[in-house]
């Protein structure tokens, strides 16, 4: 099973530590939902083309924090999260995701009120659009 | 993880090629490609592990006792396919399917028919009239079905098309779910490497310049794109440059803090490509 997992080798982020979060996102966004099998460590791996130590260590961080649980001889699979979690992890994703876009900003020399500015229109063209 | 394997102080000369001392551990569950250029000692290494040639020095240890203590019987725990079958051209697959059925203990004979069918394999031609593709995808298929714990495959699909590459890579990878399994694979292939080893073994002139987690090694260079062109001598922590406006650095703390100092500004910093990473560390290491 194929996961839409994109690693960057180029963002400062650990690569375990970017699996994490996109999995994370997965599960919160309910594109796995609860109970939903997840492929091996090692199918992952090659998948991702990346060493079983990175898979696992992804998978550790979740399986401690509680967003999958792996049977013995049966698999990895999505843990029943809460509410309250599902949102912390939304937030979490986009503030993550805003913060990048500020970032390139700042690193084309933009102001924060000139940010503030971009920010703005593009809220006001995507109403326009009717979102 | 278990250390399944571990080797000390191995030492073998053949005529002027020295080979080591070489000191490493393998664990259970990984996939080490072992690479350098042609002659670096990847057959030398693979040869003395499976003494096939005499060591003259270190030990090997298999689940924490000397292979000695084995008798014969270690050979029994790890399937070797060589680079070429020598000896096996008279016989069919078939026949050769018997000859690992009665070495290997663990042979599974299903799993085996399995992946003849996969791969559609001829069992009634003698090897010596088969294709040199053909031959090595029935070697491949004759090792894994022995089912070993340990499995050593010299450069399994150098020969090999790009569908049955393919194939052959997701049948590894499934290969080492089927227990608690160690794979070494000698290979020149860029692919096998990205998608399936977990470490790598570098080796140079019958020397080990390192064993490496993949992402490890790679995350560890980085490529600068500067505004403005490099001083002519070499900068803190440059491994090579590309013209005069792109250096690569293996230590990124005090290439930044130099360039930063200097007023050097790099628009872009970029990570390189495992091929590149491997060509860079032979290329430098003497």
């Amino acid at each position: 099973m194929e996961l839409p997992i994109r690693l960057s080798k180029d963002s400062p982020e650990p690569i375990y530590y970017q699996l994490e979060e996109q999995i994370k996102a997965l599960i919160a966004s309910g594109q796995l939902p609860a109970g939903s099998p997840l492929p091996s460590i090692r199918s992952l791996s090659k998948d991702l083309e990346i060493s079983i130590i990175t898979t696992r260590r992804a998978y550790q961080n979740l399986e401690y924090q509680g967003f999958i649980k792996t049977t013995q001889g049966k698999g990895t699979f999505v843990a029943d999260i809460n509410a309250e979690k599902r949102e912390k992890v939304k937030t979490e994703t986009v503030y993550k995701a805003i913060l990048s876009g500020v970032e390139t900003a700042l690193r084309h020399d933009y102001t924060i009120s000139e940010i503030e500015q971009i920010f703005q229109k593009i809220i006001a063209d995507l109403k326009e659009k009717g979102v | 993880m278990q250390t399944v394997l571990e080797i000390s102080h191995l030492v073998k000369t053949i005529d002027d090629f020295q080979f080591g001392p070489i000191d490493l551990t393998f664990e259970l569950g990984t996939i080490h490609a072992l690479i350098g250029e042609n002659g670096a000692g990847k057959s030398t290494f693979i040869k003395l592990l499976m003494e096939l040639i005499r060591k003259e020095d270190g030990q090997i240890r298999l689940f924490g006792k000397p292979i000695a203590a084995y008798g014969e019987s270690w050979k029994q725990k790890i399937a070797y396919q060589p680079q070429t079958l020598i000896g096996c051209s008279p016989f069919t697959g078939l026949e050769l399917m018997e000859l690992m059925a009665h070495c290997y203990p663990t042979w599974n004979e299903t799993y085996c028919k399995q992946l003849i069918n996969m791969f559609e394999l001829p069992l009634n031609k003698p090897l010596g009239k088969l294709s040199q593709g053909v031959q090595q995808k029935l070697a491949n298929v004759l090792t894994l079905a022995c089912d070993t714990e340990i499995v050593i495959l010299d450069e399994p699909t150098a020969h090999i098309d790009i569908p049955a590459k393919q194939m052959l890579i997701n049948v590894i990878a499934e290969w080492m779910e089927r227990g608690d399994k160690l794979m070494i694979i000698a290979s020149h292939q860029i692919e096998d490497i990205r998608k399936l080893a977990d470490f790598l073994i570098v080796l140079k002139k019958g020397k080990l310049l390192g064993k490496y987690e993949k992402e490890e090694l790679t995350s560890q260079y980085k490529q600068y794109f500067l505004q403005k062109p490099l001083p002519n001598q070499p900068i803190p922590g440059e491994v090579d440059r590309k013209g005069g406006r792109i250096v690569i650095s293996d230590q990124q703390d005090k290439t930044e803090t130099y360039l930063t100092k200097n007023g050097f500004n790099w628009v872009q910093k970029e990570s390189l490509g495992l091929e590149e990473v491997i060509s860079i560390l032979l290329k430098n290491e003497r």
